[in-house]
């Protein structure tokens, strides 16, 4: 039965929305009813950015709107991107004659109305650059990354992208920063429990009291495989071994290291788990330089967590290190 | 037997109707292997089909009122649905470009319109477990039937349901299903399944 703090699960996502925007009001605003747009967008002289993508994780991704990261986040509904009409909207609104970035998770939906807000974009003669986030390892081989999900990567994404842009790099610049970054991520998640959809109250995954699943999707759409429980440092030694492999990660390479919480795992679970991370990646001569420990995107009230590591170096790090200001991410100018 | 814009009307009516009618049963089908929400979203859809029946201004051609449609369709923030089923629409209207009143060639135009439409967002063909598994056979009949009016809508009705039950034994390529691989051999798409029920819809206005 789900039980959850809401009203008319139709009204969800305007609700939300409403809240969010409510909550910071001095860092964003509510257009057209599901864009959340930056309020520092009005005055931008730079490259901007742009995402879309369904409501129900959070505070992905619109909880990421504001100086440094992300200028328009369009919502679609929970788990549903939204349509091309209010991305091209979007997209006309971004762009202050320094270009767009506009940041797509790989899900059919999103990637769907993404193509067909291009097809608009172009025609109306909006200068925008595409970026596709399709870090989850575990559905297809590197090889194949067309076939792959997008999952919390889309987040430090921004903030590369937000980062190089208040550099005041070029729209082909930075698409070409962000794009390096984003074929240097991998993702991998696990699961311990499952959790409902908030609107059709129905079970999005359901694994048994001693099993957790790897690599299960974000949507109740599964994959993956499922094996009896193990320790918190057996479980990143299983998951970061992947990933490193994934990515060919050698001795001597700086990463960034992130532990995306889903919704229901503790904060004592994801810093046990940061912890043997690090440890982990030390053992190896790996060096993490950058991190997050935090839920970034969740899965409603889902048990587990994504481990999310990226290849950096001092030009990523600089634009890792310039200042935002989101609701769910924000970063003093003092902060090295 | 001609189709003048009001047995178009009717049409869309009755596909609202259909589709109303198994709201539950395509959120079912969806939670197998996705989110479970198909039904909100064809209700979505259902609605807004329902609302340009019931509104479309007298000086709008056929053409018109289903393009519009389609960009209605389209902007439903239901993730994959909205573009698919908004394509297929606006397509319909690209088959009834200058038509006024319909005859058979005309609903061969019609469906032939959608395929292509849909054809420039996706690859997917027969046997991969998407509703490309109804619209194609759909479309093959009505451009191959010789059948009058209205039983030519009878005829793709038919083939629509045939292409859905024939999903039930495919393996899921495209979507999230495809993550469960060889797990979705054995249950209906739910796309697949909804087309049918829309396009079902259509004939049953017109057949009584």
């Amino acid at each position: 039965m789900m039980k959850k703090f809401i009203n008319d699960p139709s009204n969800l996502t305007q609700e939300l929305l409403e809240g969010l925007t409510l909550a910071n009001k001095d860092i964003i605003e509510l257009v057209r009813g599901n864009l959340v747009v930056s309020k520092k967008l009005k005055d931008a002289d730079r490259v901007t950015v742009v995402t879309l993508g369904g409501t129900g994780h959070e505070p992905a991704l619109q909880g990421f709107v504001g100086e440094g990261m992300v200028d328009i986040a369009v919502c679609g509904d929970i788990f549903a991107a939204p349509g091309p009409e209010s991305c091209f909207e979007a997209l006309k609104l971004a762009d202050k004659g320094k270009g767009v970035i506009f940041v797509v998770l790989n899900h059919a939906g999103d990637m769907l109305t993404a193509n067909l807000t291009m097809k608009a974009a172009k025609k109306e003669g909006i200068n925008v650059m595409k970026i596709v986030t399709q870090e989850d390892i575990t559905t297809a081989p590197r090889a194949d990354a067309n076939n792959r999900r997008g999952f919390v990567g889309c987040i430090p994404a921004y903030k590369i992208a937000g980062g190089a842009a208040a550099q005041g790099k070029s729209l082909e610049e930075v698409a070409a920063i962000t794009q390096k970054f984003v074929d240097n991520m991998g993702a991998i998640s696990v699961s311990l429990t499952g959790a409902t959809h908030p609107v059709t109250g129905g079970d999005l995954a359901v694994l048994d009291d001693n099993e957790m699943g790897v690599g299960m999707g974000q949507h109740g759409e599964g994959g993956g495989y499922k094996i009896p429980m193990k320790t918190a440092d057996d479980t990143i030694a299983l998951l970061m071994g992947e990933l490193i492999k994934d990515l060919s990660v050698t001795k001597g390479e700086k990463l960034m290291c992130v532990v995306n919480g889903c919704g229901a795992t503790t904060l004592m679970e994801m810093l046990i788990s940061y912890r043997a991370a690090v440890r982990y990646l030390e053992a190896k001569g790996i060096e993490v330089v950058a991190n997050i420990v935090n839920e970034l995107l969740t899965v409603q009230e889902t048990g587990g967590y994504q481990l999310f590591i990226a290849r950096m170096d001092d030009e990523l790090l600089s634009y890792w290190n310039e200042p935002c200001n989101t609701p769910y991410f924000k970063r003093m100018p003092t902060m090295k | 037997m001609v189709l003048l814009k009001k047995d178009f009307i009717n049409m869309l009516i009755g596909a609202s109707d259909a589709l109303d009618d198994k709201i539950d049963e395509f959120s079912d089908i969806d939670s197998k292997f996705g989110d479970g929400d198909h039904g909100v979203t064809v209700g979505r859809i259902s609605k807004v089909i329902r609302a340009k029946a019931e509104s479309s201004p007298e000086h709008e051609t056929l053409s018109e009122m289903f393009q519009t449609l389609g960009k209605d369709i389209m902007n439903v923030n239901g993730g994959s649905a909205g573009p698919l089923y908004g394509s297929i629409f606006e397509g319909f209207g690209e088959g009834l470009q200058g038509i006024y009143e319909a005859n058979e060639a005309a609903i061969k135009s019609m469906f032939a319109g959608a395929l292509e439409n849909i054809g420039l967002i996706s690859n997917a063909k027969v046997g991969e477990k998407t509703m490309m598994d109804t619209l194609i056979p759909a479309c093959e009949t009505a451009e191959n039937s010789d059948s009058p009016l209205p039983q030519l809508l009878a005829d793709i009705a038919e083939a629509a349901q045939q292409g859905a039950e024939y999903s039930k034994q495919c393996q899921a390529k495209f979507g999230r299903a495809r993550f469960h691989k060889e797990a979705t051999i054995g249950t209906m798409d739910a796309g697949a399944y909804s087309l049918y029920c829309l396009i079902k819809g259509f004939s049953t206005a017109i057949n009584q």
